[in-house]
C-alpha cells in the first residue's frame, strides 16, 4: 500500500487502524444498543407515566444535534477518559434515542398479542414478561440496530479525530489515517484515503454477514414453512 | 363459586364508544358446567377476559370463592390468578413462538416460582400432563409451529390445568379444531372434574355442543338483560348429577341422537 | 363424458428441514359442471394443500406428481401467462377468512373495481357486473363501495370475497374452510350463499373440517386422512352409514352423537406408514391392514372407502 506522509508502512498503519476503530466502534455501538434497549423496554414494559416521562426524555435527547452533541461530550470527558473513552462515551449516548424508539413501538405491539395475555395469565410479573418474552422477540430488531450502528460509530470515530477531538494524532485509528490522508490528497497521496476507507467498508460488510448468520442459525423459524 | 355481578365494559373506538358488555352476570359453580352462547361480537370473549382478571371492568365486580377481584391485568395477586384460568381460541396466537411446547406448559409454573427444582421432577411434571392431554413426548421437543392446531390446543389445556386451576374458563376452545380432538379436549376436562371440583365455563356458538355437554347453558344477551335484582344464572345441582350419572353408565342400546 | 375438474394421482410433497412431508398422496377426484364436492378431513391432513395444488399456488419447495384437469385442460404444467387466464375466471379460490385477504386500508370499492378488472372487464362493464353480482347476494355496491373492511359485518365481508370470486364467472368455485371461527349463524348464512353460488351453476369444492356445515350442504364428500383419500361418495351416504372406519370414529366424535374422541394421533405426515395409516388406532383392524396400503373399494350405493375390509366385495 506503499507508505504515508512521514513514512510509516501504510499497511500496517491500516491494519492496526482497523483494530483500533473496530474496537471502539463496537464498543461504542453496544453502548448505544444497551441504553436504548433498557429505555424503551422500560418504557414500554411500565407504560402508563414512566412510558410518557421516558419518551419525553427521549425526545430531548433525539433532538439534539447529535453531532454537535457529541462533540460536546467529547469536550467535557476526554481529560477524564482519555480519547478512545470518550469517543465511545459520546458516540453510545448519541446514538440511542432511535432505537429506543423502535424497542419501545416492537414492545407496544407485541404487548397487544395474546400469548402475553395469556403468560399474564399464568402469573407472570412484568419483570418475568421483559425477560422471558419481549427480550428474546426484541433480540433480532436490536441486532440489526447494532449492527447498522458499528459503521455509523467508525465513521464518528474518523470525524472526531479527524477534528482533533477523538483519538491523539499519534495513534492509528482509522479516522486518524484517514484525516492524515485527507491533507496527503493535495500532495498527490490519493491512497492513504482511501484504503481505510475500504477498510471501513469491509469491516462493515462483515460485521453485517456474521449478524444474518447469527439471526439465521440462533432463532427458530417462526412462520410455518407450509400451511395444511 | 366464581360470580360476576353486572359486568359493564366498553371500548373506545374509531365511531365512538362500543358497548361489549352491558350488566352482565353469571355464576359459576365448583364442578359445574355452565355453557355461555351467542354470536360472534356479542361481548363472549370480552367477558371471559374479565372473569379471567385479564380485563378490568368499566363496572360491576367479580369474586371468586368469596374474595372480591380488587386489582385486575399484570397486577393481580397470583395466588388469585392461578384460581381461574383462560383457554384461548386460536392456540397459534396464544403460545410465545419462541418457546418449546415443553417450556411453554411449564412456563407459567416457571414465572410463579413453583415450579419442581429439580430437572428430573420438572421433566416428570412435564410428561404426565403431556400424556394426560395426549401428547407425546417427541412433540414437547418441537416448536409450535412445527406442531398442529389440535396439538397446540391440548399443550394450551395442559399449561391451564398445571397450575390446577379451580375454575376454567374456555373461550371458544375447539372451534377450529376436528370434532375428535374437540371430544378428546372435552374428555380430559371431565376426567379433572372427576378428580376434583373444578368448574368450567365453556364458551361457545355451537349450540348443540353446550346443549349436549354442559349442565346448564345461559345465552350472553339475556345475561344481559337482567336487572340486578334478579337471580344471576346459577346451578341447578339436581339436574347436574342427573347428567353425570348418564355419562358414567352409558346405555348400549341408546341411538344416536339426531342432529 | 369427461368431468369438469378431473385430479388424478396427484400427490404433493413440501421438502422441509424435517424431511420430506408428504401432503397429499395420489388423490383422485372429479367434480361435475354445476356440481358440489367436499373435501374433509382434520386441519393437517391435506385439504388446504389441495385447493392450492389446484389453483398451482404452492411454494417452490415441493414435488409434484399427477395430473390436474379443467374441461381437459391440464393445469399442472401451464405457464404463469396461462395461470392467470384460469385463475379467476374458470377457477376462483373463497379463501379462509375474509377480512385477512381483504386490504384493510383500502376502501372496498377499489379493491371490487381491480378484482373485477383483473378477470378482464372494463371499468364500466365491471361496475354493472358488480352492481348486478352484489345485488343478488343482498349487497349495495354504492353502499359498500366507500368503506373499509373493518367497517362491515363478518357476513357482508363474506360476500364481498364471494362476489370477488364470482365476478369473472368462474366455471369451478373452491371454497377453502368457509366456516372457520364463524358462529353458528354465519354458517347458516355461509351455507345459504354457497348454495346460491352452486344454483348459479358454477362447480363448487368445498374444503372444510366442519361436519355439520357439510352434511347441510350435501353433494357428494371425499374424506381425507393422513394425505390420502379413504372414502368418497354421496355425503348423505357418509352420515347415515360411513364405509371406512375412521369416518365412523369421527361421527361418533360429534357432540351429539357420542362425543367420544378417537384414541392416539394421525401419523406424522413426514413419516407415513408403508400400510393403512389408520390402521393402529382402528378398533377393526384385523393382520392385512398392517402389510400394505389399501385401494378404495367399492361399497353399495356409489361408495369408495379405502379399507381391506371392503376388499372382498
Amino acid at each position: 500500500m506503499g507508505t504515508d506522509e512521514v513514512g510509516r508502512d501504510l499497511f500496517a498503519r491500516v491494519l492496526h487502524g482497523i483494530r483500533i476503530s473496530l474496537t471502539i466502534a463496537v464498543l461504542a455501538a453496544m453502548a448505544a444498543v444497551a441504553v436504548g434497549t433498557l429505555v424503551g423496554v422500560l418504557a414500554g414494559t411500565l407504560g402508563g407515566k414512566v412510558d410518557a416521562v421516558v419518551m419525553r426524555t427521549t425526545d430531548v435527547f433525539a433532538s439534539q444535534n447529535h453531532f454537535l452533541f457529541g462533540i460536546l461530550l467529547l469536550v467535557l470527558f476526554r481529560p477524564a477518559l482519555g480519547g478512545a473513552g470518550a469517543v465511545m462515551l459520546a458516540v453510545g449516548l448519541t446514538h440511542w434515542p432511535s432505537l429506543a424508539r423502535i424497542v419501545r413501538g416492537e414492545l407496544m405491539s407485541l404487548r397487544e398479542r395474546p400469548f402475553i395475555s395469556a403468560a399474564v395469565g399464568g402469573g407472570a410479573s412484568r419483570w418475568r414478561l421483559a425477560r422471558r418474552h419481549y427480550l428474546p422477540h426484541l433480540m433480532p430488531a436490536v441486532g440489526l440496530a447494532f449492527v447498522l450502528t458499528v459503521p455509523h460509530a467508525v465513521f464518528h470515530e474518523s470525524a472526531y479525530s479527524f477534528l482533533g477531538l477523538g483519538l491523539p494524532a499519534h495513534q492509528a485509528s482509522l479516522g486518524n489515517i484517514r484525516a492524515d490522508g485527507q491533507r496527503s490528497l493535495l500532495a498527490g497521496g490519493w491512497w492513504i484515503a482511501l484504503f481505510p476507507g475500504l477498510a471501513i467498508l469491509v469491516a462493515a460488510m462483515a460485521i453485517g454477514t456474521l449478524a444474518e448468520y447469527w439471526r439465521e442459525h440462533l432463532h427458530p423459524r417462526w412462520g410455518s414453512e407450509l400451511e395444511l | 363459586m366464581l360470580s360476576a355481578e353486572a359486568i359493564t365494559k366498553s371500548f373506545r373506538a374509531s365511531s365512538g364508544r362500543v358497548v361489549a358488555v352491558q350488566r352482565a352476570s353469571l355464576a359459576l359453580e365448583s364442578g359445574a358446567r355452565l355453557g355461555l352462547v351467542g354470536p360472534s361480537g356479542s361481548g363472549k370473549s370480552t367477558l371471559a377476559q374479565i372473569v379471567a382478571m385479564l380485563l378490568a371492568p368499566d363496572s360491576g365486580s367479580v369474586t371468586i370463592d368469596g374474595d372480591r377481584v380488587r386489582v385486575w391485568g399484570v397486577r393481580c395477586s397470583r395466588e388469585l390468578r392461578h384460581r381461574v384460568q383462560l383457554i384461548f381460541q386460536a392456540p397459534r396466537v396464544a403460545v410465545d413462538p419462541r418457546l418449546r411446547v415443553g417450556e411453554a406448559i411449564l412456563e407459567p409454573l416457571a414465572a410463579s416460582g413453583i415450579a419442581p427444582a429439580g430437572a428430573a421432577e420438572r421433566v416428570a411434571l412435564l410428561e404426565s400432563w403431556a400424556a394426560r392431554v395426549g401428547l407425546t413426548r417427541d412433540l414437547l421437543e418441537r416448536f409450535p409451529h412445527e406442531v398442529s392446531e389440535g396439538q397446540l390446543q391440548r399443550a394450551c389445556l395442559a399449561r391451564a390445568l398445571a397450575l390446577r386451576p379451580r375454575y376454567l374458563v374456555c373461550d371458544e376452545l375447539s372451534s377450529m379444531l376436528d370434532v375428535s380432538t374437540q371430544a378428546a379436549l372435552l374428555e380430559t376436562i371431565a376426567a379433572i372434574q372427576d378428580e376434583r371440583e373444578l368448574g368450567v365455563l365453556l364458551i361457545t356458538h355451537d349450540r348443540v355442543l353446550a346443549d349436549t355437554w354442559c349442565d346448564e347453558v345461559a345465552d350472553i344477551r339475556e345475561l344481559s338483560a337482567r336487572d340486578q335484582g334478579e337471580e344471576a344464572v346459577a346451578m341447578r345441582p339436581r339436574d347436574r348429577a342427573a347428567r353425570r350419572l348418564r355419562e358414567r353408565t352409558p346405555s348400549s342400546d341408546a341411538a344416536p341422537e339426531p342432529f | 363424458m369427461t368431468e369438469l375438474l378431473e385430479v388424478e394421482e396427484l400427490s404433493v410433497g413440501f421438502r422441509t428441514r424435517r424431511g420430506v412431508v408428504q401432503a397429499l398422496s395420489q388423490a383422485s377426484v372429479t367434480v361435475g359442471r354445476g356440481r358440489l364436492l367436499l373435501v374433509v378431513g382434520e386441519s393437517g391432513s391435506g385439504t388446504t394443500v389441495l385447493a392450492h395444488a389446484l389453483l398451482r399456488l404452492l411454494p417452490r419447495n415441493v414435488n409434484v406428481s399427477g395430473s390436474v384437469r379443467l374441461g381437459g385442460q391440464e393445469l399442472l404444467d401451464l405457464s404463469p401467462a396461462e395461470l392467470r387466464r384460469v385463475r379467476g375466471r374458470r377457477m376462483a379460490l373463497i379463501p379462509q377468512s375474509p377480512a385477512s385477504s381483504l386490504n384493510p386500508v383500502r376502501r372496498l370499492g377499489g379493491q371490487l373495481l381491480e378484482a373485477a378488472q383483473a378477470r378482464g372487464l372494463s371499468e364500466q362493464q365491471s361496475r354493472t357486473r358488480l352492481r348486478e353480482l352484489l345485488g343478488e347476494l343482498g349487497l349495495d355496491l354504492a353502499f359498500v363501495s366507500g368503506r373499509y373492511v373493518h367497517q362491515l359485518s363478518g357476513g357482508m365481508q363474506q360476500r364481498i370475497v364471494n362476489a370477488m370470486a364470482l365476478v369473472g364467472e368462474p366455471e369451478i368455485v373452491i371454497a377453502d374452510e368457509p366456516t372457520s371461527g364463524l358462529d353458528a349463524e354465519l354458517v347458516d348464512t355461509t351455507a345459504t350463499q354457497l348454495r346460491e353460488i352452486s344454483a348459479r351453476g358454477a362447480a363448487l369444492l368445498v374444503i372444510t373440517h366442519d361436519l355439520r356445515l357439510a352434511e347441510r350442504l350435501g353433494g357428494r364428500l371425499a374424506l381425507l386422512y393422513a394425505s390420502r383419500i379413504v372414502e368418497v361418495g354421496p355425503t348423505a351416504a357418509f352420515f347415515a352409514a360411513p364405509a371406512h372406519p375412521y369416518g365412523r370414529e369421527l361421527l361418533r366424535a360429534l357432540p351429539e352423537r357420542e362425543g367420544k374422541s378417537i384414541p392416539g394421533m394421525a401419523p406424522e405426515l413426514t413419516a407415513l406408514p408403508g400400510h393403512c395409516a389408520f390402521a393402529d388406532r382402528c378398533p377393526d383392524r384385523f393382520d392385512r391392514c398392517t402389510e400394505s396400503v389399501p385401494d378404495l373399494y367399492p361399497v353399495p350405493d356409489g361408495v369408495l372407502a379405502r379399507c381391506f375390509a371392503h376388499a372382498e366385495r
